[in-house]
């Protein structure tokens, strides 16, 4: 099993599409949070330091596209085949994929979540503004980004495996985070349910602080569990699939 | 027991019938040439042979296993379809090294197919540029990686050039005498008639010939084509005599085993018209065809 890990982990270095996601986020999450600490008016009551932090919270899409492309990258350009042929194990396959890409995806969290402390912390207190924050309460942020990081992989993995094409299943599950979830949102009845419960309203629990939360999202263990479930769901759903599955490309 | 064996293998899609109750055996040591035209269902042989795609009934095991059964499959089967597929922007190095890592293969043996398959220059550059020839050559590299006692290979030939399939010729032709099955697939008869041991030609899913080469065209090859208004009556002289006759459409017999001038001399003892007499081309082309139901080119 540690052989094909490796093998996982080799495939995400020998092209360039880890890289590339990787600067993407930095990129972003660089300009976002550097716009948000030198410009904000930290006056207002709406300041929230939780907040700022947050916006490394941008690694989170890269870290689900980084999982679905693990998966999907092996139809759309037939390495499925011989990385089949060379082990047949689907079940061992997607397993190791989950290993490599939600480490991955730990990882996109760490530099983003690094990136992003850095920048707010030192830009605030550069600013002479208090971040009313104990140091406690930035390390619970900094752990929720993180586990985030490698639950949204893993979420891309198992959506990757049970769609199989590449396209259509990153359309289908940006579409569906960005677009109909916040759509639901508005519906009356539906709407509270859907941003404490959702797929977006878990993640959001997760990175959120207790302490901070007024209840439109669960706890950061809850919203954790509550993501984690969402993953091993579609990943279950996945191997149904990829076990099933004719492999012709 | 045999190295590969097809045994009452079926596949359908949908109402398609991909591939229609087919057998057929490899043994160690032997290059077989598994022969049809496009879409006759040899890849979708070769994938369920390979646990790619589920049969729909019957079996294909190598030594009595299934592939997917196997303990061990780098190193008792390397395959290589559709030319090996390669992701785009990954070196071809860095394609082995990571077929490699899944099975405990080391660099040294990825470097040393590199080179034996004569890509050892081009093997950092990234693989969407390579040709269908490289990619081939890539391909055989990650088939012998485990140095694999089964070589299954579908169309190794497509996109070499005249050098290149002399090369692979030999290339199997020595694998093969180190004892290796060799089981390659092609829609080029050529490809294969010099090197092949023997031949599976299919067509339309099933199998219609098993044998070796030299069997099939003593078989199938050869005879006199007569045609002419007189021809029934000759049929009935050439029976009488004991020959084997057979009719080809309006008006032509060939004769399986009387040579131009042993009709001919029927033909002046009895008076006979006919318009034309001809030795019936002997080559594995024709005979493909007349297997495969195809329109020669002829």
């Amino acid at each position: 099993m540690s052989r094909l890990i490796g093998a996982e982990l080799l495939k995400l270095r020998t092209t360039r599409t880890g890289v590339a996601l990787i600067a993407s986020v930095v990129g972003i999450v660089v300009l976002v949070s550097a716009l948000a600490t030198f410009t904000g008016d930290f006056d207002s009551d709406e300041f929230n330091t939780v907040d700022l932090l947050g916006i490394s919270g941008f690694a989170q899409p890269f870290a689900l596209v980084l999982g679905i492309l693990a998966v999907t990258s092996e139809f759309r350009h037939g390495t499925i085949t011989p990385t089949l042929i060379a082990a047949p194990g689907r079940g061992r396959l997607l397993a190791a994929k989950l290993a490599a890409n939600g480490l991955a995806g730990v990882l996109l969290g760490v530099v983003a979540v690094a990136v992003c402390s850095a920048i707010v912390l030192l830009g605030l207190s550069a600013r002479g503004i208090e971040t009313g924050l104990a140091s406690g309460d930035v390390a619970r942020v900094v752990a929720g980004q993180v586990v985030a990081g490698g639950l949204w992989a893993a979420l891309g993995v198992g959506v990757g495996a049970l769609i199989g094409n590449q396209v259509g299943a990153i359309v289908g599950a940006l579409g569906w985070l960005f677009l109909v979830e916040n759509l639901l949102r508005i519906v009356p009845g539906l709407g509270d349910q859907v941003e404490k419960y959702g797929i977006n309203g878990a993640s959001n629990g997760l990175g959120n602080l207790e302490s901070q939360n007024t209840g439109e999202v669960l706890g950061q263990v809850g919203g954790g569990l509550l993501l984690a479930a969402y993953a091993v769901a579609f990943l279950l759903a996945g191997l149904l699939v990829l076990r099933s599955r004719d492999v012709t490309t | 027991m045999a190295a590969i064996e097809i045994e009452q293998l079926t596949k359908r899609y949908g109402p398609t019938l991909a591939v229609d109750g087919l057998s057929f055996t490899v043994e160690p040591g032997r290059i077989v040439g598994f022969l049809g035209p496009n879409g006759a269902g040899k890849t979708t042989t070769l994938r369920a042979l390979l646990g790619l795609i589920s049969a729909t009934s019957g079996s294909a095991t190598l030594g009595g296993r299934r592939f997917v059964e196997l303990e061990d499959p780098v190193r008792t089967v390397g395959a290589v379809l559709d030319g090996g597929m390669l992701h785009p922007g990954r070196s071809g190095r860095n394609h082995l090294r990571m077929l490699a890592q899944g099975a405990g293969i080391g660099r040294g043996r990825v470097d040393e197919l590199l080179g034996l398959v004569g890509l050892a220059d081009s093997a950092d550059r990234r693989a969407g540029g390579y040709s269908l020839g490289m990619r081939q050559r890539l391909g055989l590299a990650a088939a012998l990686l485990g140095d694999p006692a089964v070589l299954v290979l579908d169309e190794p030939a497509n996109g070499l050039d005249p050098q290149g399939i002399r090369w692979l010729r030999d290339f199997l032709r020595s694998l093969a005498a180190e004892g290796r099955a060799v089981l390659v697939s092609s829609h080029v008869l050529a490809e294969v008639t010099q090197t092949a041991d023997e031949v599976v030609v299919i067509a339309k899913g099933r199998s219609v010939a098993q044998a070796p080469l030299s069997e099939l065209l003593a078989a199938r090859g050869g005879g006199t084509r007569v045609a002419g208004p007189d021809v029934e009556r000759l049929a009935e002289l050439l029976r009488a005599d004991g020959a084997e006759v057979k009719p080809v459409g309006e008006g032509a017999i060939v004769v399986g085993d009387r040579n131009g001038e042993q009709v001919g001399r029927l033909i002046a003892e009895h008076g006979v018209v006919i318009s034309e007499l001809g030795a019936v081309s002997t080559s594995l082309e024709e005979i493909f065809f007349e297997l495969t139901g195809e329109e020669t080119s002829a």
